[in-house]
């Protein structure tokens, strides 16, 4: 009895550094986060004003819409492109699926300033591909302007799709090839194996992967700052210049916007999980 | 009456033959079993009757309808698999119920009803696979492909992953659905004590080809060549050279003897009771004695080779290790290879 207590000490004294980093760094900045937006802009009296600020700004309101509507488009339009490319993949050789897993990681990780970057040199209005193509004469690029809402779809889809593969890719493994077999004996067709087993078995992991998108999507900062600057209004613009920009600094206001965003993402967990054990009722 | 008829069936992967030109007839009603070693083919030929698998050259007949060119949905068998292949999003009625949807059956609730019944499942229709044992998946696997109601039910090896006492029990009731039914099963199994107890018809195959078929007990007692012998029952083969040298006898013919091991007689050395006109006698040392259960078994070494003797397990041990013996061996029950 002695003996396991002091061998649960020795774990948890292996996991320190972890909670202390948690403790630090996530759980102590959403404490004064939160504490902060209840405070009024000179920092001493308390008050629900910021709040009350934000839902009567309509500059704010569109903000938190903006973001709102990007993130859940870019999410569904990446998930949807992700869960057949995911499927595409599984049907190559194996050797062929590593290579493609391997450039999959590797974009997932090339976003923020030199994605955007990459896209205003490529796309951008004196970009390679617009003067090229306008020189050839094809006028596919002609109305298509890199630093509008389109753009920015085209970007956030960009940097969403190779997550959401490699998310999703590993699902697919689950799907056993006798499940397939047996639909089709029992008078099943392709289309109604995936309608009634694979898709729903796979649901976890598409909704799983939808939410991390949709936070993901919600808190990218750095694409949309190098892309459009201040010219869209989105959250994660609004906070960050009013926590670092050097006009107006209003961090109590900030947090109470940082605070909102929190709250959307964690609804909209909340929600994909209700959803999934609606669908889903074997998963209990 | 053959009610299935595979007609000169072949089927290769690359450079290998894994169905080399296999013919087969099944009478309606009937239980055969496709019984050989991993890889021998038998579970090939099995997803190719229920067009899982394309084969390269030949026919295959149902009900006189000739299938070698449908698709698994337009073939009308059930099949059953080893690792049950339940659908896990479903629960026991919906995976019954799912064939039934398929080809917009009607009255589905009074069929899947009986079915379950059938398969004494009463109070788990709203149970998930991963909430029963592996005796009752199977039994779901089963009840959904007997739904159906397909001409031929096909069994790759569906009760291999269950413990033996579960899978003694489902052998009884797979047999008594198999008769209540009358339907025509295929079962591929590599257990030869399983293939014994269930079929009414057994097919050994070995390489892609069936080497002998036959009711259980000609396949047990009459083995066609060496490889039957070995796999169906332990059989004592022994080189007709060294046969002859053992029993010192030059009126024997062929390449190898079989002989079962429970039909051999041990008789100490010095006892006079041999009878030399019914049996050929070897003399031999007790090299080991093992025991399964209701069965001695005694490895005994002669000359030449080491003989398995059985016996049943209700007279005590009766010979020690190092013990110098007699081996009484019944000259009807010699095969000839």
């Amino acid at each position: 009895m002695r003996k396991i207590k002091k061998q649960k000490i020795y774990l948890l004294a292996l996991l320190l550094p972890f909670i202390m980093f948690v403790i630090g760094f996530e759980i102590g900045p959403l404490v004064a986060m939160i504490k902060n937006s209840f405070y009024a802009d000179n920092g001493i009296q308390v008050t629900i004003n910021q709040y009350i600020t934000i839902f009567k700004s309509k500059f704010y309101l569109q903000a938190i819409q903006n973001s709102l509507v990007i993130s859940l488009f870019s999410a569904v339009v990446s998930v949807i492109i992700a869960v057949i490319a995911a499927y595409s993949i599984t049907k190559f050789s194996q050797k062929i699926q590593n290579r493609i897993l391997m450039i999959t990681n590797m974009t997932s990780n090339f976003e923020g300033i030199p994605l955007s970057f990459s896209y205003i040199i490529l796309l951008g209005n004196n970009g390679l591909f617009t003067l090229l193509f306008s020189k050839i004469g094809w006028d596919v690029f002609a109305d298509f302007n890199l630093y509008s809402w389109t753009g920015l779809i085209l970007v956030y889809v960009y940097f969403q799709i190779p997550l959401a593969v490699m998310l999703i890719y590993p699902s697919y493994q689950g799907i056993k090839k006798q499940w397939k077999e047996a639909s089709s004996l029992l008078g099943g067709s392709t289309s109604s194996f995936w309608l009634h087993i694979g898709i729903p078995v796979l649901l976890p992991s598409i909704v799983g992967t939808f939410s991390i998108l949709f936070a993901n999507a919600m808190g990218a900062y750095a694409t949309a700052y190098a892309l459009v600057g201040s010219n869209y209004n989105l959250l994660s613009l609004q906070i960050a210049s009013l926590v670092a920009s050097d006009v107006a600094l209003k961090p109590q206001l900030g947090s109470a916007l940082g605070v909102l965003l929190a709250a959307t993402m964690i609804g909209a967990m909340w929600f994909n999980g209700r959803m999934m054990r609606r669908i889903r009722r074997d998963l209990k | 009456m053959s009610y299935v008829t595979i007609d000169q069936v072949t089927k290769g992967y690359e450079n290998q033959v894994v169905l080399n030109d296999i013919s087969l007839v099944l009478k309606k009603g009937e239980f055969a079993t496709l019984l050989g070693q991993s890889g021998c083919g038998k579970s090939t030929l099995l997803r190719s009757i229920a067009g899982l698998e394309d084969v390269d050259l030949g026919r295959i007949l149902i009900d006189g309808k000739d299938i070698t060119n449908l698709s698994p949905r337009q073939r009308e068998v059930g099949m059953v698999f080893q690792s049950y292949a339940l659908f896990p999003n479903m629960n026991v009625f919906d995976n019954i119920a799912y064939g039934l949807k398929m080809k917009k059956i009607k009255n589905i609730k009074s069929r899947v009803k009986k079915m379950i019944e059938m398969v004494d499942l009463i109070g788990k229709e709203e149970s998930y696979p991963h909430q029963l044992s592996g005796g009752q998946q199977q039994r779901v696997a089963l009840a959904r492909a007997l739904v159906m109601e397909p001409k031929v039910l096909l069994l790759d090896e569906p009760l291999s992953a269950l413990d033996a006492k579960i899978r003694k029990n489902l052998q009884k009731e797979l047999k008594r659905i198999q008769k209540e039914l009358d339907i025509t099963t295929i079962f591929v199994t590599h257990d030869q004590e399983e293939a014994m107890t269930m079929s009414d018809r057994i097919f050994v195959m070995n390489k892609g080809q069936v080497v002998q078929s036959g009711s259980p007990s000609e396949i047990y007692t009459s083995p066609v060549n060496t490889f039957v012998a070995k796999f169906i029952g332990n059989y004592n083969v022994c080189n007709m050279e060294a046969f002859r040298k053992l029993v010192r006898s030059t009126e024997l013919k062929g390449n190898e003897v079989a002989i079962r091991p429970e039909v051999l007689q041990l008789v100490s050395v010095g006892e006079d009771s041999l009878d030399l006109q019914e049996n050929w006698v070897i003399k031999g040392i007790i090299k080991d004695v093992s025991m399964t259960g209701n069965v001695l078994r005694y490895e005994v070494e002669t000359e030449e080779s080491v003989f398995l003797v059985d016996y049943l397990h209700h007279r005590g041990n009766m010979f020690e290790q190092g013990a110098r013996v007699h081996i009484l061996v019944p000259k009807k029950e010699c095969i000839i290879l």
